[in-house]
């Protein structure tokens, strides 16, 4: 049952046909895991909390930098120095106080991510580096849990979405992660500051769609996005019988840290 | 054999988006790969005529190869 308050807070999403009050009783009853509370969180956080997903978890474990806001836009310059997770719970928290909004104020690893998403419907995958992407993906499909990837840098952006055992998954596509510092960050090679928005929006809908049973997931195809050429383009992705983790011998059978792909940054913090 | 080889994003950075090339028979997405100053980690998705192939894929005449390169950050 839908409250009066409630009826006219999501009055715009019930008068779809596709969501109505039962879709957004299902919104309400969702729960989707955000990890990475950074670019592509801060957008994904706003969205979902708006939407009014009644369960939102999101994790890292990072404090707001000045440096951060140029994107971020969750954050804000009284919040430089506090933790991320705090900041965007704040935020979501004033725009719907009706949220459970569960932070996780740490690096996800092997150790902890099975634990992390194990209650959560979907994941999404918001983080700034390969050993946290390939991690996400080997804990989701291991798990059977659906998830968005993402991913940015300078004007260029893509994302897919991955539901295993159904969907090609990310080491179908990347096998295994690039050695450390062989692919530049956000951090040493830049980002338009608008770029997460477009991602991270994208990543938000696909997980509305999914709790909501409505549309096509983007699943099997990687859609890539250049702001500078405005250019949005699908590369059809196939099922790998070689993947090593949802291939036909496959031989990852447990999450385990990439150590090679951590970033040195990653490795400071 | 001419081969269309086709950059996308940093990748396009002091080199081209596209370039229509000439190779021998046999030549496979690795030795393009490698004739372009790119590395094979900083490869993302490998592309012939628009479908996802392996680095060790070999072309044929008239191919495109389109790289895109890894988009890492969050």
């Amino acid at each position: 049952m839908l409250t009066e308050d409630q009826i006219a807070r999501y009055s715009r999403h019930i008068i779809l046909k596709e969501v109505g009050g039962k879709g957004q009783k299902k919104l309400f009853d969702g729960k989707v895991m955000i990890i990475g509370a950074g670019g592509l969180g801060s957008p994904i956080a706003l969205y979902l909390a708006a939407a009014g997903v009644g369960t939102i978890g999101i994790a890292d474990a990072d404090v707001v930098d000045l440096s951060n806001l140029q994107r971020q836009v969750i954050h804000q310059t009284k919040d430089v120095g506090i933790a991320k997770v705090l900041s965007a719970k704040e935020k979501m928290l004033a725009i719907n106080p009706e949220l459970r909004v569960n932070t996780y104020e740490e690096w996800i690893s092997a150790a902890n991510i099975s634990e992390i998403i194990k209650d959560y419907d979907f994941v999404i995958d918001g983080t700034d580096n390969f050993a946290a992407k390939f991690l996400i993906n080997d804990a989701c499909v291991l798990a059977g849990k659906p998830y968005s990837h993402g991913g940015i840098l300078q004007f260029d952006g893509q994302t897919i979405t991955i539901d295993p055992g159904k969907s090609p998954c990310y080491r179908c596509i990347f096998p295994t992660p690039p050695p450390k510092d062989a692919i530049p960050t956000c951090s040493t090679a830049g980002v338009i500051g608008v770029l997460p928005g477009v991602i991270g929006t994208i990543q938000a809908t696909e997980a509305i769609k999914y709790l909501l049973g409505k549309g096509e997931l983007l699943t099997g195809r990687l859609l890539t996005y250049s702001a500078l050429r405005m250019r949005f383009r699908e590369v059809p992705i196939k099922k790998s019988g070689k993947c090593p983790i949802c291939g036909d011998h496959p031989t990852i059978t447990q999450v385990v840290d990439e150590l090679d792909a951590l970033n040195v940054c990653d490795l400071e913090k | 054999m001419n081969i269309t080889v086709k950059l996308f994003a940093t990748f396009r950075n002091g080199r081209f988006k596209m370039d229509h090339q000439d190779w021998p028979e046999g030549v496979d997405c690795r030795r393009i790969v490698a004739s372009l100053g790119l590395t094979e980690e900083e490869i993302g998705i490998v592309l012939i005529n628009g479908r996802h192939v392996p680095l060790d894929q070999v072309l044929g005449h008239g191919d495109t190869l389109s790289l895109f390169p890894l988009v890492g950050g969050g």
